[in-house]
């Protein structure tokens, strides 16, 4: 194994990626004093413009926040992907998905729990007079938010009507509007985790104890947003695709929570209730509406001595929510259609959390890959999100959307579009015909087959290769001044 | 009641939730809507808490609240 991926497995905390991140000149500090408005956003929206190569930002000097820290940009930018996943800067895109792709399945997890006494993120205890801003150095994420919003929290819970069972337990990612000095909103919708647990707490008027995890090791945020079965435990599943141990503890409420986490709030839901939350910029690139959402009223809060706040920018693509779920959302609907259907190469669905894919496919035969199209819409998260699906033959690579546009112009004939409307769609997409229910889009970029008449031109081959990929990257390192 | 007006849905009686110090002395103060739920710090550019500045695409209508849906409802 190679120095990198050790150094990979060896990340149990944000604090120890962030320090390899440094040394690989993938992290800097920002101490020119800022305020939180609108200054953290624009320096976060400018990093996110360099998708392949921006570093993470750990800003220490902002206005009325003194000694106060907060980093964006973690999983800012393919780059640092690659350092997560243990392999160098400059790796494609189409390696690192391989990367994931391959650790599909085969690894096993290692939990270990570290007495609360001994647990970093139990460092410092605040139980009474909590108010979250003087913990946190919140500010707004985009101009029209309807508040400060925590855009990164990992929240973990027990199954209100199973609480003992560890895979039931359940840790997602969900945005949470500050509201007051001791509470905040929760956003999520039915068929989610969280929006079940809620839903079953409320209906049969149980507590609902939650923790909130910010700062967290950076596999969790990964796989959190990972859709998998609802008895999988996240914490396993993240350990086993990072082929590392993970170290959990005990929240102050009961909840098993990440020994190493920066910061934990400890909060219980208020049966019932709601307020108003929203609007948030969210992934579309638009603002969520107002709606009325379910209140926690926090109970405690432990964190790390100096804790540094995490969160993300979020909004009109591309941004750091890309690159943190890319790969992850891509992988899944590739392992889920390689059972069915071993002749799809490659899946990418990168585009605003799958809203458009493109997935390459060896057609076994004419209109074959029109069928694997029907099957990745009903992956599961195919059924809410992959509304535009661009299907493209195994010699073109998804990853480069110059080969997929040469598919389009020279494979696609206007027929071999299919329009499926009024299915379901992901209620925060712009383009539904209401909220929740929208048109699906199929294009056929592949080659013609028997007994399509038409017939294949005759193609030009030029050279491909692992040869070809070698050469690419030795021009790239000679235009930098590195010797080869 | 404060007379805080807020920038969102013009209500007033805002609560007072935070003040930034820095050697003692008051940066900026963040303040909540109890009626909106709107949350702001009074340092924000004007596009974000200016009457008449911010859009009026985001303002929210405290007469008529019932318009704004519940969610996760059984
Ligand atoms: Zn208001």
């Amino acid at each position: 194994m190679n120095d990198l991926a050790n150094k990979a497995r060896g990340i149990s905390s944000l604090r120890d990626f962030l320090e390899l991140l440094e040394g690989e000149g993938q992290a800097i500090t920002w101490s020119e004093r800022v305020l939180p408005e609108p200054d953290l956003r624009n320096v976060a929206v400018a990093a996110s413009r360099d998708a392949n190569g921006a570093p993470a930002i750990l800003f220490d000097n902002i206005a009325g926040y003194p000694g106060k820290r907060t980093v964006v940009g973690v999983h800012g930018s393919w780059d640092n992907i690659a350092l997560l996943l243990g392999r160098p800067k400059g790796t494609t895109i189409r390696e690192l998905f391989f990367e994931i792709a391959g650790r599909w399945g085969d690894a096993e997890a290692q939990i270990s729990y570290v007495p609360e006494g001994q647990a970093p993120v139990h460092e410092c205890r605040v139980e009474s007079g909590i108010n979250l801003y003087d913990i946190l150095p919140v500010y707004r994420i985009n101009e029209y938010d309807g508040g400060f919003f925590m855009g990164k929290a990992s929240v973990a819970s027990r199954d209100p009507e199973d609480p003992d069972n560890f895979g039931k337990q359940n840790v997602g990612i969900y945005r949470l509007q500050v509201q007051g000095p001791d509470s905040f909103s929760l956003m999520t919708i039915p068929s989610h985790d969280m929006g079940r647990q809620i839903m079953a707490a409320e209906r049969n008027g149980l507590p609902l104890k939650i923790a909130v995890m910010l700062g967290n090791h950076p596999g969790l945020a990964v796989f959190a947003a990972t859709p998998i079965g609802y008895e999988e435990s996240e914490y396993a599943y993240a350990s086993a695709m990072m082929g590392a141990p993970i170290r959990l503890t005990k929240s102050g409420n009961g909840v098993d929570i990440l020994a190493d986490s920066e910061i934990v709030i400890e909060a219980e839901m208020q049966l019932g209730e709601r307020v108003l939350e929203g609007p948030f910029g969210e992934f579309p690139g638009s603002y969520s509406g107002v709606r009325k959402a379910p209140i926690f009223k926090v109970t405690a809060v432990s964190h790390r001595r100096d804790p540094i706040f995490e969160n993300i920018y979020i909004g009109r693509g591309w941004t750091e929510h890309d690159t943190l779920i890319g790969l992850h959302t891509s992988a899944p609907i590739y392992a889920q259609l390689r059972k069915d259907f071993p002749e799809v190469t490659a899946v990418n669905a990168l585009y605003q959390h799958g809203l458009t894919g493109i997935i390459s496919v060896k057609n076994r035969m004419a209109g074959f890959a029109k069928t694997v199209a029907l099957r990745a819409l009903s992956t599961p998260h195919g059924v809410m999100y992959l509304k535009n699906l661009i299907m493209v033959d195994a010699d073109v690579d998804p990853f480069d959307l110059n080969q997929v546009m040469w598919a389009l112009s020279t494979r696609t004939r206007a027929d071999d579009i299919i329009v499926l409307p009024n299915m379901p769609a992901v209620p925060i997409d712009p383009s539904a015909v209401v909220p929740g229910k929208g048109h699906r889009l199929i294009i056929d970029a592949t080659s013609y087959l028997r007994p399509d008449p038409i017939g294949e031109a005759h193609l030009v081959s030029p050279p491909t290769g692992p040869d070809i990929d070698a050469l690419s990257k030795a021009i790239r390192l000679l235009q930098q001044g590195v010797a080869k | 009641m404060s007379e805080t007006l807020c920038p969102r849905c013009s209500s007033t009686g805002a609560i007072e939730d935070y003040q930034g110090r820095e050697d003692n002395i008051v940066v900026w103060t963040i303040y909540r809507c109890v009626t909106c739920c709107f949350s702001w710090r009074d340092s924000e550019p004007a596009s974000t808490i200016g009457a008449g500045v911010r859009s009026a695409d985001f303002a929210v209508d405290a007469g008529n609240l019932d318009r704004y849906p519940k969610i996760l409802q059984q």
